[in-house]
């Protein structure tokens, strides 16, 4: 499915005869069917505000947000999120296999049907192991494994992810891109990224977009991430935009210390 | 995918009081050399007509039991206690659900919680006795009053400190208001609901303890009460040491139903 943003901008309800803090101002961005979007930029800049503009939690305050050419009004089956926080989203009286099936059974889908969709997505994502288990008995990421797994289920046609690796140690995070790539190339579909790690955008996606510094955030640069998978560090390309972004973004978050 | 693959285990499970069998012998041992301490020092040193014997008031009990007092008195005390806690946890739970959820309940119910809760139920003793008689009606209204108070903001506390990732997750799946209501805020509520039915269940004793002291003809507040009057002091103790004991059997009895019956939904909270 095809995201078009135009002019978009955001900010919070603040009481009367105060400014609202604009957080967002001016996106334009079309992100296309299939493809797989990573947003980087300094921490604070609206990024995450913005995933969430797509998923629906939040409405922008003016410009025009249109999936397949129909506006979002809310969230929907069509979009699936992880969020960044590990606990906080799952289900802790359910176990893996419960949390995976939540959305399926809310949404009505009969056992049979669930129970494969539960063990097709558990696959995808190597839990298939530790389906009874609670979450609070998993490590960090396989609680981000199990966030991911429910999106599956729930066969979304956009993937939107708030740096669901963010607070897993390095070797964790390294593995779950590439399992995300693997998944990615599996299943197809829109992938919305977030991320403040520039390793991470060139690991992942076909096209980073840089943020500028909040407050009133804007798109300072779009970048091609013309590689193959899995992405080398060695490759010259990888080198040079390693240096392009962290140079920009160097630039960015110089603006908010100063 | 090894090195995510590291479950982090559970906490040990704490000394267990009634399950010997763990090889936890610390509390029991605890608990027989405090009791003879007692009974040292009180056939030794202690005017009995101030602190009896240990053994004193085992053969205070057994004379009770045998006048047919101990079962009567115990049996009315607990059921007070039970039918009290129990129905006014039911009426609580749903009100402290939609105290928490709705923001219109919130305003129009809060004010009487917050005034009322502050009212201690032994100073509405009287004006009960004279709304609703002398009769066992007045006494379980009274541990209903003292007990949901605790149990609706524990409850309403439960529900508002649900995270919202919780709920924005249950709307990505399409869940509607009351699927989201009934799966996820009720159960993420539970642990709340748990431990405010275990804080109730003290404060039910000391109501009814309470109660019974001014104003009824039977149960072990009456017991301890009339056991002045006769200079019954070991009768006294009796009734005092059975409140401790019923107290802690009733609550291991909560926190295995925390552990066995409803244990996927407490299962940090029924750890201690």
């Amino acid at each position: 499915m095809t995201i078009a943003m135009e002019s978009i901008a955001f900010a919070y309800d603040a009481p009367i005869g105060r400014p609202k803090p604009l957080i967002l101002s001016d996106i334009d961005l079309e992100i296309q069917d299939g493809e797989y979007l990573v947003l980087v930029g300094p921490s604070g800049c609206g990024k995450s505000t913005l995933l969430r503009l797509i998923a629906g939690f939040d409405q922008a305050t003016s410009g025009s947000l249109k999936i397949d050419g129909a506006p979002v009004k809310g969230p929907g089956r069509d979009r699936g999120m992880v969020f960044q926080d590990l606990e906080s989203s799952l289900y802790e009286w359910l176990t893996v296999g419960e949390n995976v099936e939540f959305g399926l059974r809310v949404s009505g889908v009969p056992r049979a049907e669930r129970e494969v969709r539960r063990e097709e997505a558990l696959r995808m994502v190597n839990l298939l192991n530790h389906v009874r288990k609670y979450p609070d008995e998993l490590s960090g990421g396989m609680k981000q494994r199990v966030q991911i797994a429910r999106m599956l289920a729930m066969r979304p046609s956009i993937m939107l992810m708030d740096e669901p690796f963010a607070s897993l140690d390095a070797q964790t995070r390294h593995m779950l891109q590439n399992q995300m790539v693997s998944i990615w190339t599996e299943i197809g579909g829109t992938a919305v990224y977030v991320t403040h790690d520039i390793r991470e955008a060139l690991n992942l996606g076909q096209r980073i977009v840089l943020m500028s510094a909040g407050p009133a955030a804007g798109i300072k640069h779009i970048y091609d991430v013309p590689m193959p998978y899995p992405r080398r560090q060695s490759d010259p390309i990888y080198i040079e935009l390693l240096e392009r972004i962290s140079g920009d973004i160097e630039e960015e978050v110089i603006k908010v210390w100063i | 995918m090894d090195l995510a693959d590291h479950a982090e285990r559970p906490a040990n499970r704490g000394p267990r009081f009634f399950g010997l069998s763990g090889g936890n012998l610390v509390s029991p041992a605890a608990v027989v050399c405090g009791l003879l301490i007692w009974e040292v020092a009180a056939r030794n040193f202690i005017d009995p007509f101030f602190l009896p014997s240990v053994s004193a008031i085992f053969a205070g009990a057994v004379e009770l039991h045998q006048q047919g007092l101990l079962l009567k008195h115990v049996s009315i005390s607990l059921t007070r206690i039970l039918v009290g806690w129990a129905l006014g946890s039911l009426v609580a739970i749903p009100i402290g659900l939609m105290v928490g959820s709705f923001m219109t309940a919130k305003r129009i119910i809060d004010p009487y919680i917050h005034f009322l809760r502050f009212i201690p139920a032994i100073a509405l003793v009287t004006l009960f006795i004279v709304w609703f008689g002398v009769g066992e009606l007045s006494k379980i209204l009274l541990v209903m009053y003292a007990t949901s108070f605790i149990v609706m903001i524990n409850t309403a506390t439960g529900v508002v400190t649900i995270h919202q990732n919780k709920k924005l997750a249950a709307q990505t799946f399409g869940a509607s208001v009351m699927q989201i209501f009934w799966r996820v805020t009720v159960p993420a509520a539970m642990p709340s609901i748990y431990v405010g039915m275990r804080l109730a269940l003290a404060s039910s004793f000391l109501v009814i303890v309470a109660v019974e002291m001014l104003a009824a003809e039977s149960g072990l507040g009456f017991l301890i009460w009339t056991s002045k009057l006769y200079f019954k002091i070991d009768w006294m103790f009796v009734g005092i040491f059975l409140l401790g004991f019923f107290g802690l059997l009733t609550d291991y009895a909560w926190k295995m139903v925390g552990k066995h019956a409803i244990g996927r939904y407490v299962r940090a909270s029924a750890k201690y």
